[in-house]
């Protein structure tokens, strides 16, 4: 890729404040690096440690979710091994426009099937709804399994998001084509 | 039961359970890669051992930096399990310790320490 097209990427993503990018598939040891690369990066500007703790946590729950569950995934059985990769994209920055402005964001995005949309639109209206004591609630209840079985995409992790963020979090999808929709995530510190 | 000794890493607590004293800890960061394989094998020897106790004395450390969502499931069964050992006769003392300045951390703790009914518990700040 010719330097000046990588530049304009780099300005672009810089424009809209993100300080992380990256497009690709997620794993556990991208997670730990990215994280540790984060916390650095928010030390470095001299961000105070409960908002440091408060980014660490949203992003585990964000990217932990694509490594679960996002629908765009290439796998291989081999003798030793299966292998499972699943796609995502990832920016964390800071706000730039004026509402919000300066606060951290981890935004996180991913492919799900169209007729999984519904569900997981539900669910989420659902937290986005509640307040702190209807969310530790139902985050207890679901921590003792409670829950039905099936609520796959909105388990634990995005009440765990609602609650960290103090319900500043917002989701959309966007359809693909006939069977994948692109779901995206954003939550404030 | 054998004593349990795992050394802390990265994103998995040190594990020092002392069967033979009943004194148990987690210390550290959690958020393993697979919640399942790290915790499970631990907390299957543990509910075994906690539902054979009778008339003693036993302590559980949780001085926990952070914990992601899947383990804090499992600190809910942990919570549960302590609290049925204290009902069935026995002294169950639970210390929560976090860092002074954390309040989240606090806050997570108190709420698991709503649903006790028999065990003890004791939230620690600790300086840093």
């Amino acid at each position: 890729m010719k330097a000046h097209k990588m530049y304009r990427l780099r300005s672009d993503l810089r424009e809209d404040g993100i300080i992380f990018c990256y497009s690709g598939y997620m794993t556990e040891d991208v997670l730990f690096s990215i994280g540790k690369a984060i916390k650095e990066k928010l030390i470095i500007d001299d961000t105070d440690k409960s908002v440091i703790r408060l980014v660490f946590s949203m992003f585990v729950e964000q990217v932990q979710n694509v490594i679960r569950y996002s629908d765009e995934l290439e796998s291989r059985q081999t003798e030793e091994q299966t292998l499972e990769l699943r796609y995502g994209v990832l920016a964390v920055g800071r706000v730039v426009r004026e509402h919000q402005q300066g606060r951290v964001f981890v935004a996180v995005g991913n492919m799900v099937r169209n007729e999984d949309v519904e569900q997981l639109n539900d669910s989420l209206a659902h937290i986005k709804s509640l307040d702190a004591d209807g969310l530790k609630h139902l985050y207890k209840k679901t921590l003792k399994g409670e829950t039905p079985e099936g609520s796959k995409g909105a388990g634990v992790g995005f009440i765990d998001i609602a609650r960290k963020s103090k319900n500043n979090f917002d989701y959309d999808f966007f359809k693909v084509d006939e069977s994948m929709s692109f779901f995206s995530v954003t939550s404030y510190a | 039961m054998d004593n349990i000794r795992i050394e802390a890493t990265d994103r998995t607590p040190e594990v020092d359970f002392a069967y033979n004293e009943n004194a148990f800890s987690l210390r550290g960061e959690a958020y393993p890669e697979d919640v399942n394989a790290f915790f499970g094998p631990i907390v299957d020897n543990l509910e075994q051992h906690l539902t054979s106790l009778q008339d003693k004395e036993v302590t559980f450390n949780f001085e926990l930096i952070y914990f992601n969502s899947s383990t804090a499931k499992i600190l809910m069964m942990l919570f549960e399990m302590l609290d049925a050992c204290a009902s069935s006769g026995n002294r169950v003392v639970i210390n929560w310790v976090f860092e002074a300045d954390d309040d989240n951390m606090q806050e997570l703790g108190e709420e698991y320490a709503e649903d006790l009914e028999h065990a003890a518990f004791n939230l620690q700040p600790q300086e840093v």
